[in-house]
């Protein structure tokens, strides 16, 4: 207690002057040196801060290498197979035509530069790097002290049997066994340990920007799957109900009239009639069928004219006023295309009489379609409605909707979706 | 008549043509792509041509592309259009220069020989012949219902029949009424529409859809 004391009189009439000598700036070097020269006190963190600082430099530049040692021995020792999780590089500095290079986080004078730059950030955020870290201090608390016990105890006999004495005999001895039998287990922690903690953890920060973007895209294609399956069942059961058993009926007729053209010309011609009316109204049936699947005005002129031909169709009062032509992917054509049906179907069954603009533009890496309405407004996405369909559809594109409806109109929806366009 | 049938399906166009010479008319050349149909339509110079919407190259509006250009050379070349689906905007087209002589039928309209015939012969004299189903769209344009809500309903299915371009006889038949009542009903439409009677079954039907088109927007 005294000598504690004594010892921190010492240290606190010895700091200030070095502490006001040296400039803040080499600071660092300052606390190791009297880390070094000083005794080692709880009560002064001159003597123990140095030592730390270094502790951590050395743990952070050795932690992948450690993490990569472990790795080896713990696959080679308990066959435990662990990733090394490291991310690759990062993609090539982009040089602009302001000179400066571009390395997807920051701007740099030289090739250089920027590749230094991106190597850094990409190494401190990257979890596997941290995971080492991590790593460093768990095994330093937990393998370390393992490892440690038998050569602590063979080192505690040797000094026991430097003693002489009978009691020191019988502790050296006991020691030594303790170093016999532990020995082979020492490693042992070893596996289990870096199993729970080396391996990497894939599941992402909860609120992390990219588990959300996992998560929007498993629900996405949970319901294109659902979605997708539901379509082809109603196309099944369309053809099945529809064309195939009217073609059925026809092909009866026709084999009736057949055999009835001799005998009875009159219901003969009834038959054959009858059988005409049954592909006429079988090809009605699937012409409908195949404006469902996929328009033919969509195949035969593209999305602008598909539009313009929904809107001639449309018993609402519709403005089509697109600028330039726009070509997205057939799919993205469809899916704007039926979207655009919907909103048309809804502004005719809730608003008959309004007058609709619809504004179609391609922006530089993206199609924005426009619709607006007159009518009463109050329209709002609900889960399982038109809107909400809209909305599903369009995400299956990284496409958005927005829908700006107050009660007494006007309803504006706006869909954008991403793509190359022209 | 001398014939040019542009369909790409061999069947359809075999069909077509056997149908064709039934009636006794004479089939000039048949095509089965766009570039086909408008060489076909520029060296012989039907009278009449038979064409499908889809054809190869591109299977997107070949044929109906063909035709416009070939209008465009020798303006009110007879044509009739043979689709799956029939829209407003391709009518809207193909009426667009007010040549006459232009049909758009869906291919079902083939089922009716006779009609079908007969809507030939009407395009190859100069005439219209659409198909209800446009003329139903057509009708059925929102703006237009005010002004068609004055007409009875009779007046109504005549002004359709007119529409789908046929004569005061026809639409007699159709309706199994005398002529004397047609034009009896086609004069009070035209004065309800504010449009101008006229004999010429072309004009008439561009008369009609010129209204529908103005009263649009």
């Amino acid at each position: 207690m005294a000598s504690r004391g004594r010892e921190r009189i010492r240290a606190s009439r010895g700091s200030p002057g070095s502490g006001v000598d040296r400039p803040g700036a080499h600071a660092g070097s300052c606390v190791c040196g009297r880390a070094g020269g000083s005794a080692w006190s709880w009560s002064n963190p001159w003597s123990w801060a140095g030592w730390l600082i270094i502790l951590v430099v050395l743990a952070l530049v050795f932690a992948r290498p450690l993490g990569d040692v472990f790795r080896r021995l713990v696959g080679r020792w308990c066959g435990i197979r662990i990733e090394e999780g490291y991310r690759g590089p990062g993609p090539d500095p982009v040089r602009l035509s302001t000179g400066y290079w571009w390395n997807g986080h920051s701007y740099e004078r030289s090739r250089r530069d920027a590749e230094l730059d991106q190597r850094w950030r990409r190494r401190i955020s990257d979890p596997a790097y941290w995971r080492d870290v991590r790593w460093v201090a768990i095994s330093a608390l937990t393998v370390g002290p393992a490892c440690a016990v038998p050569g602590a105890a063979l080192a505690g006999a040797v000094i026991a049997f430097a003693h002489r004495s009978a009691t020191a005999v019988v502790i050296g001895l006991l020691l030594a066994a303790v170093a016999a039998a532990v020995a082979p287990h020492a490693w042992r922690v070893t596996g289990p340990l870096a199993d729970r903690w080396l391996r990497l953890r894939l599941r992402l920060p909860e609120n992390s920007a990219m588990a959300e973007r996992v998560r929007d895209l498993q629900a996405q294609r949970a319901d294109l799957t659902t979605t997708q399956a539901a379509e082809i069942r109603r196309i099944e059961r369309d053809l099945h109900d529809g064309a195939q058993a009217r073609l059925v009926a026809v092909g009866l007729s026709l084999a009736t009239a057949e055999k009835l053209m001799d005998k009875d010309p009159t219901r003969a011609k009834a038959l054959l009639r009858e059988a005409r009316e049954g592909t006429s109204n079988s090809l009605a049936e699937l012409r409908e069928l195949v404006r469902g699947v996929h328009p033919p005005v969509l195949v035969e002129r593209g999305i602008v004219d598909a539009i313009r031909a929904l809107a001639l169709d449309s018993p609402v009062d519709v403005h089509v006023d697109a600028s330039g032509p726009i070509r997205p992917e057939a799919p993205i054509e469809a899916a704007l295309y039926f979207a655009v049906a919907e909103l048309l179907a809804n502004a005719a069954k809730y608003a008959p009489s309004a007058h609709v603009r619809m504004r179609l533009r391609a922006r530089e890496s993206a199609v924005e379609i426009e619709v607006e309405d007159d009518g009463p407004g109050g329209a709002t996405v609900v889960p399982g409605n038109g809107l909400d369909g809209i909305r599903r559809r369009l995400a299956a594109f990284d496409g958005t909707l927005n829908v700006d409806s107050p009660t007494g109109g006007p309803t504006r929806a706006r869909m954008v979706v991403p793509c190359a366009s022209s | 008549m001398r014939v040019v049938v542009a369909e790409d399906l061999y069947l359809l166009r075999d069909g077509i043509v056997r149908l064709l010479e039934a009636y006794d008319h004479e089939v000039v050349a048949t095509a089965a792509t766009g570039p086909e149909t408008l060489q076909a339509l520029l060296t012989q110079q039907p009278d009449i041509a038979i064409v499908d919407v889809r054809m190869p190259p591109t299977n997107t509006d070949e044929g109906l592309t063909a035709v416009l250009s070939a209008r465009e050379k020798i303006p009110g070349l007879p044509v009739l259009i043979l689709s799956q689906h029939v829209e407003q905007l391709y009518a809207r087209e193909l009426l667009a220069d007010r040549a006459g002589g232009v049909g758009y039928l869906l291919k079902d309209s083939v089922f009716d020989a006779d009609q079908f015939i007969a809507a030939i012969e009407r395009v190859a004299g100069g005439g219209t012949a659409l198909d209800p189903a446009v003329v139903a769209k057509l009708l059925g344009r929102p703006g237009t219902a005010s002004r068609l809500a004055q007409l009875t309903p009779r007046e109504r299915s005549v002004l359709a029949l007119m529409a789908e371009g046929l004569s005061n006889t026809a639409i007699a038949n159709r309706l199994f009424l005398s002529e004397s009542t047609i034009s009896k009903y086609t004069t009070t439409t035209f004065d309800k529409l504010g449009l101008h009677d006229d004999d010429n079954a072309n004009r008439r039907v561009l008369a009609v859809l010129a209204y529908l088109n103005e009263t649009h927007r």
